[in-house]
């Protein structure tokens, strides 16, 4: 089927119009303020029957979702970068309340100093906050996820809010072909959000009580656990029902090329484009290699990542962020949920690159790619890459060199 | 390059920055000696580039005898036909042209694009006609290209550290350094014959480019001025005539 070319912002926007959202509480910021302008737009228009308001801030914001959707309406809302810095203390308390809004995320790195183009610190600060989490890599993505995050953040052995991430410029602002499912089939897939006891004016509930004894509060968190464990399963099942309805298929991982794979690289987002690019290259030469991509983040997908890369010879992790003084966020996780395993790599390489939207060449994962296969050959213990050119460096020194005073 | 798109019959997954263009299509022609815009910067071997230009072709090529660049001067036709030099569908036109895209594919595209944006029906006639006149005026190239061999090593983390990395820039803006008088699509003159001096060109200049010489006169810093015009809309004596940059009338 023919696509139309929509930017990332206007497909998540999309998103929310086809699932029907009864409430938008919205905050501009870039590269995110498309989504929300978008949506002003169609509400305005009579498109959407929703009602849009502008919060003063993202933290008020995320309150309003929350309540919101624990009064019983389907709630959109997003942001990106220091605007989820500053919903994180909602964050929390909103998957607390088991609230099942939707959050989107438009990636950019975080500050100081400034950048607009993508890393995932933002999203992965929101990393422990109970909120599901699913990444996008293309545009198409962005539209299907809030339709399934939608569908497994309302389940009933789910109730927890999610966050889909799409990479702001590399798709915030990229159109490529998306094909917009029809109305009256997403209503089919995606019934109206029945809640848990709403809040309503005429019959008072409480929501996020204070428990004070440590005993309850762990029960509630270890509910809230279960919950998001649940959420794999559930969105396997409701993915298979997409799939039926409309003809793409989404795993909370998907492998590119993985078959006979000795080298496998690990990553998320839309820069997983350019890892299926340097897969390609490193094929025609006759390296086995393959790619591994995250869709889920929250839940981890703990097993389906531990079989795709059962018996690989060495896996690298791509991290598109940074903690400093420990290196990329996701590697750990990965480790984690290999190292149990029989059958695991021999060797995992963390990697991290890409920061604040880095131009990325193919040839940089292709030395990666041959990083790994050097650590198999001399059975050397991988030491962290952190990719950046010779030709970025001397940019940078010439670029510090202007702004002390010289040429 | 500052924008970039892709295109091809088979499915895209590479995303975000170009650095190896098979097209590179130059909106301004005074970019090309700019060593900080560069814009030939990494065009394919074989590669095609359109510069809107109304120079000589031997003052555009800047020794790259490897590329075929063809000249076209947008601007003109843009402010013939749409009175505005506003270029977006005449560059789109001239790349698809070259390229091989189909005049059809390019109109429809144009139309549905500009119409979304929410311009009326005459400007969007106007574009297509702005478009369709680039397109009759070049021909199709042909594209056989390979890329520029490029050495891309990678500095190890311990190189990039060295040096502890924190901003301890001390020095005060330098934006004077940069000369903005290339942007210029139009040149402001002041017939002094006419001027009383007045100032009120002095007071509206958005940028700072308006000073007052030895002489106790107004005049125009070239080096920084935008060519927005707005001292020629604001004086009185209408003594600031405009004419368009590059010897073009």
């Amino acid at each position: 089927m023919k696509g139309k070319l929509l930017t990332g912002n206007v497909a998540a926007a999309a998103g929310a119009m086809l699932a029907r959202v009864d409430y938008v509480p919205a905050y501009p910021i870039t590269p995110q303020t498309e989504i929300i302008e978008t949506i002003a737009d169609w509400v305005r228009e009579g498109k959407m029957d929703s009602r849009f308001v502008q919060l003063e801030s993202e933290h008020s914001m995320l309150t309003a979702a929350g309540a919101a959707s624990l009064a019983g309406a389907r709630v959109f809302t997003a942001t990106s970068s220091q605007g989820m810095l500053y919903t994180l203390e909602m964050l929390y308390n909103v998957s607390g309340w088991r609230a099942p809004m939707l959050l989107a995320n438009v990636s950019r790195g975080v500050a100081a100093p400034i950048v607009l183009e993508p890393d995932h610190n933002d999203v992965l600060s929101a990393r422990d906050s109970g909120f599901l989490q699913f990444h996008s890599e293309t545009c198409q993505e962005v539209t299907d996820l809030v339709l399934l995050a939608y569908r497994v953040a309302e389940d009933k052995r789910v109730m927890l809010p999610a966050i889909v991430n799409l990479d702001g410029f590399y798709l915030s602002f990229t159109r490529e072909p998306v094909v917009l499912p029809e109305q009256k089939m997403v209503d089919r897939f995606l019934p109206p959000y029945e809640p848990v006891g709403p809040m309503r004016a005429t019959k008072p509930v409480s929501r996020g009580s204070s428990v004070f004894e440590g005993y309850l509060y762990s029960y509630f968190r270890y509910n809230q656990h279960g919950a998001a464990l649940k959420a794999k399963e559930v969105f396997n099942e409701a993915s298979r029902e997409f799939e039926g309805l409309f003809g793409r298929s989404y795993g909370p991982v998907e492998g590119y090329m993985l078959d006979d794979a000795e080298y496998v690289l690990v990553m998320s987002n839309s820069f997983t484009g350019l890892g299926r690019q340097a897969v390609k290259r490193m094929r025609e030469v006759g390296v086995k290699a393959g790619l591994l991509k995250l869709v889920m983040i929250r839940p981890f997908p703990t097993d389906e990542i531990a079989a795709l890369l059962r018996g690989r010879k060495v896996v690298g992790v791509f991290d598109q962020n940074l903690a400093p003084g420990s290196g990329g966020i996701l590697y750990p996780e990965i480790a984690g949920a290999l190292y149990n395993r029989r059958g695991r790599p021999n060797a995992i390489l963390p990697v991290v690159g890409a920061l604040g939207g880095k131009q990325t060449t193919t040839k940089e994962l292709s030395a990666v790619f041959e990083e790994m296969m050097a650590i198999d050959r001399e059975g050397k213990t991988p030491a962290p890459m952190f990719l950046m050119r010779k030709d970025e460096l001397s940019r940078v020194k010439k670029a510090i060199s202007v702004a002390e005073g010289g040429s | 390059m500052t924008a970039f798109t892709r295109f091809s019959d088979e499915k895209i997954t590479e995303k975000g920055f170009v650095f190896a263009p098979d097209v590179s299509a130059i909106m301004d022609d005074s970019l090309i000696s700019d060593p900080m815009a560069n814009p030939f910067a990494g065009l394919r071997k074989g590669g095609l580039a359109v510069v809107n230009t109304t120079k000589p072709q031997a003052s555009v090529l800047q020794g790259r005898d490897d590329v075929t660049v063809v000249r076209v001067d947008l601007t003109g036709q843009a402010l013939r036909i749409l009175g505005k030099p506003i270029l977006s569908s005449g560059i789109a036109a001239a790349v698809a042209r070259i390229s091989g895209i189909k005049k059809e594919a390019l109109l429809t595209a144009l139309s549905e694009e500009l119409g979304d944006i929410g311009l009326g029906a005459d400007m969007v006639a106007k574009n297509v006609e702005f478009a369709t006149t680039i397109y009759r005026e070049l021909a199709p190239l042909k594209l056989n290209t390979e890329e520029v061999p490029t050495a891309e090593e990678l500095v190890p983390l311990a190189v990039v550290v060295s040096d502890g990395g924190i901003e301890k820039v001390t020095n005060t803006g330098n934006s004077y350094a940069r000369h903005t008088g290339n942007w210029r699509t139009f040149r402001p003159t002041i017939d002094y014959a006419k001027c009383t001096n007045c100032m009120i060109c002095y007071a509206y200049c958005p940028e700072s480019a308006m000073s007052v010489g030895e002489d106790g006169r107004v005049k125009i810093d070239y080096d920084n001025c935008k060519g927005c015009m707005i001292c020629m809309t604001e004086c009185p004596l209408k003594a600031v005539s405009q004419s368009r940059e590059g010897g073009v009338q």
